[in-house]
């Protein structure tokens, strides 16, 4: 445990120095504030710019709030993924790749304390971005257009946040088995586009599957209730997290007791 | 005339006023860094163009693919 804390520190001061607790997080300020911004300005954007014939008397419906906070987390759920798994890419492959954890690997640190430092440390960064965010757009909203019920908020933020740890953990998991950064974002990405993808075409077959998480946690806004399959969801992604970091503390191992023998 | 006027009033300026403050900030940031921390994939003083020119993703842009650690 005391190994442990120390890891993370160094983790914590690396990315303080590289300013990724500053610039992460302001990341998602700025989707926070942009998109309630523009759900509420969209309709009179349009009857300014949107060259419309005279006469046609188009009404565009001002969007309700827990509609406004759905898009907020779609905004989140395309740039800010995109932003999160670039940011982490080289969690481990960038510094095997320079050597430089050959310089903590060296001293009498256990592999699995390595690994878990760095994980809990890039979850809490995205977690704390994505928490900053979301309350910017949660104020935006009740400014602009209206309020949510609280329980229905923060179940539905809840719920997003499992989905934002699957997608951290993946990360780890391929930073983990591949050498190059750009391999880990592309596969990453493209895993979790094809989630969700799936979950929205075919639902009834993607019950178990984490890229529900979304879609339920938009639910959740909207109506208040748990939608069927949510339960299923949540225990399964919990179930996939935990799998996911084993093993990518498993092949890490291998990988560098291989590299250190021969 | 008055009527643009009128309009502009009706903006809510204290609400937009914080993205350009965000923004700034990030501007401000990467800056800093790239001017401090000094190395970087190809030439600098693009990567200074690119934070100060390209709006909103400028220093994100360098944060992700300009800078380089160690």
């Amino acid at each position: 445990m005391k190994q442990w804390t120390i890891l993370f520190k160094k983790e914590f001061k690396e990315s303080l120095r590289n300013f990724k607790w500053v610039w992460i997080p302001l990341v998602f300020i700025l989707l926070g504030i942009t998109q309630p911004v523009t759900s509420y300005y969209l309709p009179e954007i349009l009857k300014n710019f949107g060259g419309m014939p005279e006469g046609v008397i188009m009404e565009f419906p001002m969007p309700t709030a827990p509609q406004v906070l759905a898009e907020t987390l779609g905004q989140f759920n395309q740039i800010g993924i995109l932003v999160l798994v670039l940011a982490f890419m080289g969690v481990v492959a960038g510094e095997r790749n320079s050597g430089t954890n050959i310089m903590v690997l060296v001293k009498p640190v256990s592999y699995t304390a390595y690994m878990l430092s760095k994980w809990a440390h890039m979850t809490l960064l995205a977690f704390v971005s994505y928490l900053s965010g979301f309350l910017i757009a949660l104020y935006y909203t009740y400014q602009l257009i209206g309020s949510v019920p609280a329980s229905d908020v923060v179940s539905g933020f809840v719920v997003y946040t499992l989905w934002l740890l699957f997608v951290t953990t993946i990360v780890l998991l391929f930073s983990t088995i591949f050498k190059s950064t750009a391999a880990v974002a592309a596969l990453t990405l493209g895993l979790s586009i094809i989630l969700s993808l799936l979950s929205s075409i075919t639902p009834e077959l993607m019950q178990w599957s984490p890229g529900m998480l979304a879609s339920h946690s938009y639910y959740l806004f909207q109506t208040g209730e748990a939608n069927d399959g949510l339960w299923l969801s949540v225990v399964s992604t919990v179930l996939l997290v935990v799998a996911m970091l084993s093993i990518s503390v498993y092949i890490f191992k291998k990988k560098e007791v291989a590299t250190h023998t021969s | 005339m008055e009527e643009i006027l009128n309009e502009l009033q009706s903006v809510r300026w204290d609400l937009l006023a914080p993205i350009a403050i965000v923004s700034f900030v990030l501007m401000i940031v990467a800056m800093v860094d790239c001017f401090k921390h000094g190395k970087t994939n190809g030439p600098q003083w693009v990567w200074i163009l690119v934070i100060v020119f390209v709006n909103l993703i400028g220093p994100i842009l360098y944060f992700i693919f300009g800078r380089r650690s160690e």
